[in-house]
């Protein structure tokens, strides 16, 4: 007999669903020149969690639209206080971007905070404890160790990251603890690295089969001609280069967090594959400027569904026995601003 | 109401109990193993459907019942004040028809925003901001534009003196808007005038140099005090900060792949917005020439010119359209009182 059983994660929405509900969004936003596009991101929400399946059962976004609405317009007044000072006072649109700066972890913590406790699943709900002062070192400090520490930090930064997000997240009165260990960063950011270096190879290499060529007696012309034809290489093939490594490090990354994630007597395993990822990234991309963006409902779908099928819950025989937290009342703010700017925090 | 099966959670353990629910004299009662309760319409909220997804009733004290009855969830969202704009958005969903002809519609009140409301907004604007702003935003952009694309003229110094004598003897026959003459060379922007906020006019010695006389200089910068007049520098920044603002706040949810493509409607419409100005600069020329008893041909002349100028480099986005439509009234009048 079995002590644990494994629970799929499931995605059953389908494109061609979101699609109408996606256009009407766009519609009604226009039309109301863009108040609706607090109800639009609540009802596509909704729609995504209502469709992602664990044990048969569906999460909830719980997040009201006035709730986003208040936070989208305070981050709009925002953007566009910080648009008009660069425009008419570019020394007080410094001012504001310090600020912005020292508000930083406020809006990380605020986000993930918002984000947590607007989600639920069987009826409980999710939180994030992370505290300021440790968003400070991790998207504050460690940015800026980058620069003098030559990017060496970059997987500890990423660990801490990830061990930021999951180790403080919370469901219902269970916190969650993260097991996983800083190694496995480096494998990442390693394997990421030579993947980058190698175009500048391809070009280097050029470099120097010029430079013999023009010591074996070839004309000064010829030799360029081959130098530009190396770099042009190169350089083709550090475009095609970023979203490789990009998808190798959204894979392994919500590979890392998942499975080095515990909360009670449930595990995780994720099993996402940067190949996989390419292809979908790739052939969306394709497809969405072929169709002239009208692929993007169904380019979202295929990237949720992918997501959930790596997803395995590994837990007891019945998922019944958490037990409710307290219920707080968080504000929008802190995630708007983010979503406004495209903050990347991390979350996969 | 007919009845429907939903799991119901009460929010304090993550425990499903399958019950079913119906709607009776105003209440909604559930029913299930060692289940039941019942709760007035006004105290449960119905979030609306979306899609086929399975939907959340919230009740009281945190308690919730998911079903994926998605016609009686619908009805119970009826039944209930919640989320009454989503009605909308469901009717419309209901049809593909209706969610294309919504689209349609959302575009074409969209661009009308734009190419006409925006521009009445920013002029309304620019009659209740100080005038102190302007030359604010003036200097600054003087000084900005002095570090990477102008470079101090070339002309003799009795030439210039010359110009800003002879607008200054005009200028005291007639009201003019408070202005500085200003001359730079520019290899950027060649053969050139500017009116910047808060009345500085710049002259491109390209400019001077390709004119035959004085009075062509002067007529082309009666047309830049016209800018001056209506203030068209600010208005133009206050649109297209107020387009671009408006953009971002509707691209927000379309998705990030829109945001290439945000910037582009703006940058086309701007060129509308200041054709109309340069037709409003053009006639506080044609006054003022004529107060000035320069023959306007003088105008028509060297905007020939320039034109002929500029069509050998090739110029995308043209900000002077159909110069032939603009000088004529310039050949026609020549009344000199």
């Amino acid at each position: 007999m079995s002590y644990t059983k494994q629970y799929p994660m499931q995605f059953t929405g389908r494109g061609g669903e979101y699609f109408v509900i996606w256009i009407v969004n766009i519609a009604l936003t226009l039309a109301t020149l863009g108040i609706y596009s607090a109800w639009a991101k609540v009802r596509t929400l909704r729609w995504f969690y209502g469709h992602t399946l664990l044990d048969n059962q569906a999460f909830s976004y719980l997040a009201s639209p006035m709730q986003i609405l208040k936070g989208r317009l305070i981050a709009v007044a925002a953007l566009a206080a910080y648009y008009m000072a660069t425009f008419f006072a570019p020394l007080l649109a410094v001012a504001l971007l310090v600020i912005f700066l020292v508000f930083l972890p406020w809006i990380v913590v605020n986000s993930l905070r918002f984000h947590a406790r607007l989600s639920a699943y069987r009826g409980l709900r999710f939180d994030f404890t992370g505290t300021m002062g440790e968003a400070a070192v991790i998207y504050l400090l460690l940015p800026v160790l980058l620069l003098p520490t030559l990017g060496l930090i970059l997987p500890y930064m990423a660990y801490r990251q990830v061990k930021f997000i999951a180790g403080h997240s919370v469901y219902g009165q269970t916190a969650a603890r993260y097991q996983g260990s800083l190694k496995p960063f480096w494998g990442v950011y390693l394997l990421s690295l030579v993947l980058i270096l190698l175009p500048f190879a391809i070009m280097a290499y050029g470099g120097y089969q010029a430079y013999q060529m023009q010591a074996a007696g070839m004309s000064r012309e010829m030799a360029a001609a081959a130098v530009g034809t190396f770099i042009v290489a190169g350089m083709v093939a550090f475009y095609l280069m970023l979203p490789v490594v990009g998808a190798l490090i959204q894979a392994r990354t919500a590979n890392l967090l998942y499975n080095g994630t515990a909360l009670g007597p449930v595990g995780f395993t994720s099993s996402q594959r940067a190949r996989d990822l390419i292809w979908i990234f790739l052939s969306n991309l394709v497809l969405i400027a072929v169709t002239l963006g009208f692929f993007i409902p169904w380019a979202k779908v295929r990237l949720a569904r992918y997501r959930a099928q790596q997803l395995t819950v590994v837990g007891p025989e019945y998922l019944d026995s958490f037990v409710a937290g307290q219920h707080q009342a968080s504000t929008a703010t802190g995630s708007e601003i983010a979503d406004l700017l495209d903050l990347n925090l991390g979350l996969t | 109401m007919s009845r429907f099966a939903a799991d119901y959670f009460d929010g304090q353990t993550s425990r499903a109990h399958p019950v079913r629910a119906a709607v009776e004299a105003g209440q909604l009662h559930v029913q299930g193993e060692n289940i039941e309760f019942a709760f007035p319409l006004d105290r449960i909220q119905v979030a609306p459907p979306a899609g086929q997804a399975r939907g959340v009733v919230h009740l009281p004290d945190a308690r919730e019942l998911h079903s994926a009855d998605h016609a009686a969830l619908l009805e119970l969202s009826r039944l209930t004040a919640s989320a009454r704009p989503e009605r909308w958005a469901h009717l419309l969903e209901s049809r593909l028809r209706y969610a294309l002809a919504a689209l349609v519609v959302a575009v074409l009140i969209v661009f009308v925003g734009l190419r006409w409301g925006m521009p009445a907004v920013a002029l309304l604007a620019t009659h209740t901001l100080p005038a102190g702003l302007d030359s604010r935003i003036g200097e600054e952009s003087l000084a900005l534009m002095d570090k990477i694309s102008l470079s101090p003229s070339t002309l003799p110094a009795a030439r210039q003196r010359a110009l800003a004598h002879k607008l200054d003897a005009q200028c005291r026959q007639q009201a003019c808007p408070p202005y500085r003459l200003l001359f730079r060379d520019s290899r950027l922007f060649g053969a050139n005038a500017m009116a910047l906020p808060g009345g500085a006019v710049v002259m491109t010695d390209a400019l001077v140099s390709l004119s035959h006389d004085d009075e062509e200089v002067l007529a082309v910068i009666a047309h830049e005090l016209g800018h001056v007049q209506h203030r068209h520098s600010l208005r133009l920044a206050l649109q297209s900060i107020g387009a671009g603002v408006l953009l971002v706040a509707i691209t927000g949810d379309i998705g990030s792949f829109s945001d290439l493509a945000a910037g582009l409607p703006s940058l086309l419409l701007q060129s509308g917005y200041s054709r109309d100005m340069e037709r409003e600069a053009d006639a506080y020329a044609l006054r003022w020439l004529n107060a000035a008893c320069i023959p306007p041909r003088r105008f028509a002349d060297i905007l020939g010119r320039l034109d002929k100028a500029a069509s050998d480099k090739t110029n995308l986005l043209d900000s002077h359209p159909g110069t032939r439509e603009r000088i004529a009234p310039f050949l026609a009048s020549g009344s000199c009182t």
